[in-house]
């Protein structure tokens, strides 16, 4: 709102948002889009490889999104749950042997040159397949990818792939980089890994490091009109608690991925001018879930396993430690998401006498000091949500007389303790799921995955059946049959519990009101933000 | 005279005595007042101070008694301090008593690894010896001494200097004593007590210091520790800011206490000194 003028729409603007203060925090009004601005918003960790197709992650997203796109984004009200970016339409073979991708006419990269079918070949191939975190396992089929024209581009696998699982996998996996820029030298020194060259509705400009991130508008983009936005700033601030004050002093008009800590939300939503916005993060659900080492030999009996289960009371970690932003999980898909969900598996309610009934079963007794036995808990550091967990659940195996001592790492040596070395009993990760369960969820229960890979099953568990039960789920192409033996296999996790799932819970955005088109697809943080504009 | 009412004289030192016989009375009775873990979960998340009597200073975000963290929290403080102080003392009048009195090259050696401690910033090395090792209370308790052992090695040293030429000395090398004998049976004891009259700053450094790493992620996560507790308020700091200003004026007072006691006995010795 500019100017000194004081118009009826306005006087109407500020009364709803007087009632909406007390009412509904996060009420808008209806602005109409409007073009220029600058956004800046707050960024709490600066990654150094910018190329979301080798790391696909949200950190490298929420930067590399909006000057790299993918063949197709998620969207709330697109068929199967996503909107065309870079492919048109998309189309599968009943055998599951090829899918047909058909490209945007007209699209050009940063640096003037045609954006044709080639790059997406090149970017499948030479990228995704072998380079990418979670493409490896996707892709590991792809025998070839034909080019017939410059707007088609047809994959080819050497083993039947669901298409099911290919769509579910667009919007997070299928970030295309120019060939032209990329088939010089080695892939993973490419200068162009930090300043990334794509075709989004924003390009790179300027990094300082510690400082800022600058993106600036791409006026060739193929949105028509778009992208509103003249510039985004990533204020760099590693510390979680000054985004509520730089929001507050109007430095920056939106902290994402819950940069505001959960304690001062209720604070912040009322703070005029300011918004709490809780949507616009359904397609990137965090699963809090307890990572647990079958070498130790109580933690391989199931028994045990169940005990620990029942002494975590869900509903007291969602209600404090995420002070209500969260839900309870009963299992390794998430309640939210809307293809592979199932209820129907065994569940743990909280029940302290229970537990302690099975670890006396399991023939754990209580030594005279009331301990059973003794674990190292290493919770992650990612989140502070993570951490209080730790401390939550070493409280709640102390009632159940298993004594945890707490181990804390910085990131790195975390991944290193748990993933590598195995230098862990029981572990509090943040495994994030991406829309399949055949994405980066089955890989957390399945054998055989080599030492050191990150955020996979490192706890030596072993089942037969639920191995069978992944590999069939993975070569299955019919939707029904595959999403049922989903749903088989959360019956089988929730059973034998090769880990536990406590809680599941996605992000915040606190936003100034006048940012505008927040929250308007289920991955909205790490979209391209074409339509996002500042009103007034 | 006798030397406590001598110490009990100046009004700093009996603040300080007051303070210091609080902390350490809070560490003796933490266990039979708070008995059992002072992290278990009492009572609702982030009450307030003064609003439930059976909870005095309120809960903090896991719904754990800020009281009795307060006072295990004591016993972390003291231990931490006493432990690093009387490593950085043990090492210190050991390496400054061996340079002083051997001199020559053993002397510039252990002086050049001392100047060389002594250039690092002592949090730093602190902070890159827990980092690097991983936290424990023990590995604390070293990482302190590390940066704050070379004070009283350059003072033992000093001492050191001006007492191995006394005559007591060379009747004791007269005599046949071993030279390493002389050294720490002889020289060391005399040399300790301006040596120990640092131990007060460095007690109240430890603490500080301990608080600092707990602060950072890097105290023992096991123990509730003052600065532990502040990083854990910080992020609530806003909404309730009694979580990191409870534990902030225990730490203030603390070491308060130590540094005015800390004058009192140096007052107290100086008076002796000019009596005598």
């Amino acid at each position: 709102m500019s100017g000194f003028t004081i118009s009826r729409r306005k006087m109407l603007a500020g009364s709803a948002m007087l009632l909406a203060s007390t009412a509904m925090p996060a009420l808008g009004w209806a602005q109409t889009p409007k073009k220029g601005g600058r956004l800046v918003l707050a960024a709490d960790s600066e990654p150094r490889n910018l190329n979301p197709a080798i790391v696909a992650s949200n950190g490298v997203f929420f930067i590399s999104s909006k000057i790299v796109e993918t063949l197709a984004e998620a969207s709330f009200d697109g068929k199967d749950g996503l909107a065309p970016r870079l492919a048109l339409s998309w189309e599968g073979v009943d055998d599951g042997l090829s899918v047909t991708f058909k490209l945007r006419d007209g699209v050009k990269w940063h640096d003037g040159k045609p954006f044709t079918s080639a790059d997406v070949a090149f970017s499948a191939l030479q990228i995704w397949k072998p380079l990418q975190n979670l493409g490896r396992t996707l892709f590991k089929d792809l025998a070839s990818v034909e080019t017939p024209d410059d707007l088609t581009a047809v994959f080819k696998f050497a083993k039947p792939t669901p298409f099911q699982l290919i769509r579910n996998a667009l919007p997070a996996l299928s970030s295309v980089v120019p060939k032209h820029i990329y088939e010089v030298g080695k892939i993973e020194d490419n200068p162009a890994n930090n300043v990334p060259i794509g075709t989004g509705p924003f390009k790179f400009g300027e990094y300082k490091a510690g400082q800022y991130y600058k993106l600036t508008k791409n006026t060739d983009y193929w949105g028509k009109d778009e992208p509103y936005l003249d510039e985004i700033i990533y204020q760099v601030l590693p510390d979680r608690t000054s985004a509520a004050s730089a929001l507050e002093a109007e430095e920056i008009q939106l902290a994402a991925f819950s940069a505001v800590p959960l304690a001062d939300l209720d604070r912040i939503s009322k703070v005029p001018g300011l918004k709490v916005i809780t949507k616009g993060y359904e397609g990137l659900t965090y699963q809090l879930v307890v990572e647990i080492n079958h070498r130790r030999k109580e933690l391989a009996d199931v028994k045990v396993r169940q005990a620990i289960a029942h002494a975590i009371d869900k509903d007291f970690v969602v209600k404090t430690v995420f002070l209500g932003y969260a839900a309870t999980a009963t299992g390794p898909v998430p309640k939210n998401d809307p293809q592979f969900y199932t209820a129907d598996v065994p569940t743990y309610a909280f029940d302290v006498a229970k537990a302690n009934a099975l670890l006396d079963e399991a023939g754990y007794k209580k030594g005279p000091d009331g301990k059973r036995f003794t674990l190292k808990l290493l919770p992650a550091p990612y989140f502070n949500e993570t951490k209080q967990f730790g401390d939550y659940l070493r409280q709640a195996l102390a009632a159940i007389g298993i004594d945890a001592e707490l181990v804390n790492n910085d990131s790195a040596a975390h991944i290193k303790a748990v993933y590598t070395d195995h230098a862990f009993d029981l572990a509090v990760g943040p495994p994030v799921f991406r829309g399949d369960p055949a994405i980066s969820t089955t890989i957390l229960v399945q054998s055989g995955i080599p030492d050191g890979v990150p955020f996979s099953n490192q706890g030596g568990y072993k089942n037969d059946a639920l191995d069978a039960l992944i590999a069939k789920a993975s070569e299955t192409l019919d939707t029904s049959t595959r999403t049922d033996l989903y749903k088989e296999f959360q019956k089988e996790v929730a059973a034998d519990l090769p880990l536990i799932n406590v809680a599941e819970w996605s992000f915040i955005s606190v936003a100034r009101d006048t940012v505008g088109n927040i929250a308007n697809n289920p991955r909205w943080a790490v979209s391209n933000w074409a339509d996002t504009y500042l009103a007034g | 005279m006798s030397p406590l009412r001598r110490f009990l004289r100046t009004p700093e030192a009996i603040a300080g005595a007051i303070l210091l016989g609080a902390l350490v009375a809070m560490a003796l009775i933490a266990p039979l007042l708070f008995p059992g873990d002072p992290q278990a979960i009492a009572g609702p998340a982030l009450l307030p101070p003064f609003q439930d009597w059976s909870l005095p200073l309120g809960t903090d975000r896991l719904g754990r008694d800020v009281l009795a963290e307060l006072f295990h929290g004591a016993r972390t403080s003291i231990a931490v301090g006493l432990a690093a102080a009387v490593a950085a003392l043990a090492i210190g009048s050991v390496v400054g008593t061996l340079a002083g009195f051997a001199g020559g090259l053993v002397d510039e050696v252990l002086m050049r690894i001392t100047d060389a401690f002594q250039t690092v910033p002592s949090f730093l090395l602190a902070l890159a010896f827990v980092s690097v090792v991983g936290p424990s209370l023990g590995i604390v308790v070293i990482a302190i001494a590390l940066g704050t052992w070379t004070g009283p090695a350059r003072i033992a040293r000093a001492e050191v200097l001006s007492i191995r030429e006394r005559d007591y000395v060379a009747s004791a090398r007269a005599i046949g004593m071993h030279p390493l004998e002389i050294a720490f049976r002889e020289v060391l004891p005399n040399a300790l007590p301006p040596v120990l009259a640092m131990s007060s700053v460095i007690v109240a450094a430890a603490i500080l210091t301990e608080a600092a790493l707990s602060f950072l992620g890097l105290g023992d996560p096991n123990r509730v520790t003052w600065g532990g507790m502040i990083a854990e308020g910080r992020a609530v700091l806003r909404t309730a800011p009694f979580l990191s200003i409870v534990p902030g004026i225990a730490l203030v007072l603390t070491v308060l206490g130590v540094y005015l006691a800390g004058e009192g006995i140096v007052e107290t010795t100086a008076v002796k000194r000019g009596l005598s």
